[in-house]
Parts: structure tokens; sequence; C-alpha cells
């Protein structure tokens, strides 16, 4: 009797352990979860400790619910000019039409226009920039408007960076999405405001590499 | 006796019967968030399915969501 006793006892003890360790792993995973999305960590592990309590299961599956169908601050706007947010999804924000930049001091003579061109996993992009026309704005999406290039890739947010003309050079400014901009491999930021890429051989979108070169 | 082992029988495979619905319904509570959150992360959706997996299957999900970066990106570290 005292060894099947034992043997119980032995068994829950085990049983008991594996739960903590399950426990603690869970609430250490959810953590990182929650603050991926923006929310703080000790949500997540506060959600998978009330498992412990007499609330039962019931309140942390609502919480899950809540927290699938609830806006995260990853997304804000706001956010997504820090640099590292994520690509408004649908479109919402959609930019402003592109400004005319004041012209440079030195203004180039050359006036024609560039060309970036690129290959894609699904094939190659090539587009054309008239120096003429004021800006554009490069997108994911397919191009809905007169001003907008398309750089069909899931990598490119959408809009993902603004292009702008003025005396014949070439400017480019992010609009803070996940993917980055790069400008000969160097990182552009939101903050950084509209760059001189006329001399620029190379962008990249996401991990879209483009050529820069006059048309 | 036969008629004892017949009954018997039926009633386990009954009885797994309602435990396979009911292990399915509660999968579907979590399928359906996870579903979504594996979307907003960038993954697929169908990677929430592993919660259709007994015992283990959830914490295969929060693994990945927990310890890879996410394709469709993160909060900004300085925020954390």
């Amino acid at each position: 009797m005292g060894v099947e006793i034992a043997a119980l006892m032995g068994f829950f003890g085990l049983t008991s352990a594996f739960a903590l360790v399950a426990t603690i792993l869970a609430a250490w995973m959810a953590w990182r979860i929650v603050e991926k999305t923006g929310l703080p960590g000790w949500a997540g592990l506060g959600a998978i400790l009330l498992t412990l309590t007499g609330v039962g299961t019931i309140v942390p599956l609502v919480l899950l619910w809540v927290f699938a169908f609830m806006r995260w601050p990853r997304d804000e706007p706001g956010r997504a000019t820090l640099g590292y947010g994520a690509a408004p999804a649908g479109g919402p924000a959609r930019p402003a039409p592109p400004r005319a930049l004041a012209a440079p001091a030195a203004a180039l003579a050359d006036r024609r226009g560039w060309k970036l061109t690129g290959s894609l996993p699904g094939g190659a992009v090539a587009l054309a920039i008239d120096a003429s026309v004021v800006g554009y704005v490069l997108t994911g999406a397919p191009a809905a408007q007169p001003g907008e290039l398309s750089v069909p890739d899931p990598s490119v947010g959408r809009p993902h960076a603004r292009l702008m003309t003025a005396s014949g050079r070439l400017g480019l400014e992010d609009l803070g999405t996940a993917g980055g901009t790069f400008i000969d491999g160097a990182r552009l930021l939101p903050e950084h405001g509209p760059r001189d890429i006329s001399a620029a051989r190379s962008i990249r979108l996401g991990t879209v590499e483009l050529a820069l070169a006059r048309a | 006796m036969t008629y004892v082992v017949a009954w018997i029988l039926g009633l386990g495979t009954l009885a797994l019967l309602f435990l396979a619905i009911a292990h399915l319904l509660v999968a579907l509570v979590l399928i359906i968030p996870t579903w979504r959150i594996c979307t907003r992360a960038g993954f697929s959706g169908a990677l929430s399915l592993f919660h259709l997996v007994p015992v283990i299957g959830s914490f295969i999900v929060m693994a990945v969501l927990a310890f890879s970066d996410w394709p469709a990106g993160e909060a900004s570290p300085a925020r954390r």
C-alpha cells in the first residue's frame, strides 16, 4: 500500500513539475509575442498566469480573442514613422501628392530622366522617371494613379517611398515602412527627409534592389 | 458475453468520437484568433493549424511566433 501511495505521489509530483515548466514556458513566449505587437510584455505573461488562478481558462481565452482582433500599437501610423513599423495594410493612409522641392543651389544641366531597373521573383521591373514630373510614389501595390510607380513585391510597402525631381536632381524620401529603404546600401530613415540620389547607383526597397541610371 | 464485448466496443467508439469532436471544437476556438495573429505577423494562417496537435501543438505555434522575426514587422525595440 505504501509503495502505491509513494508511486502515486511521485507521479503527481512529476505531472505538476511538467505543468509548472509548461506554464513558465508559455508565459515567457506570451511575453515575447505580445511585445512584438508593441503592447507591454507583462500583459501576455499575466494572461497566461491567470490560468493558475480560480478564474479558470475562460478569461485567458477571451483575452486571446481580444488580442487577435484588437488594434496593435505596431500598426499605428505614428509608430510606423519610427522606421520599424509595419506597412499600413490596405493602404488607408495614402500619402499626400508629392510636393515640389525648392530648387537646389546647384542645378544640374543634364535634364534627362532616370530609370530604375531590377529583378523580382516574378519577373523584371523597369520604371521610368521623367525629370519634368514633380514627383512619384513608389508602392508595392499596383499603380492606381498617374504618379505611382509599382514594385510588386511583398517586402515593398504600400506606399513605400517618394521620389521628387527638381532642377535636374532626383530626391528620395522613405515613408516609414517595415522593409526599409536603402541608398547604395545605407539605410534611409523617414526622419532623414528627402535625400538627393542623383549620384546614387542603386536603391533598395525592402528586399528589391533597383539599379538607378539615366534614361 | 459477445454482446457485452460489442457493447463495450460500441460505447468506446462513441466516447472516442465525442472526444475527437470536443478536441476539434476546443482547437477551433484557439485556431480562429491564432490564424489572425499569424497572418498579422506575416506568416501563413495555416500555421495556427498546429493547435490540432494534442498537448504540444499550442506550444509549437507560440514558439514560432515568439522566437522568429515577424515578416510583417515588429514594434521597434525602443518601445520595449
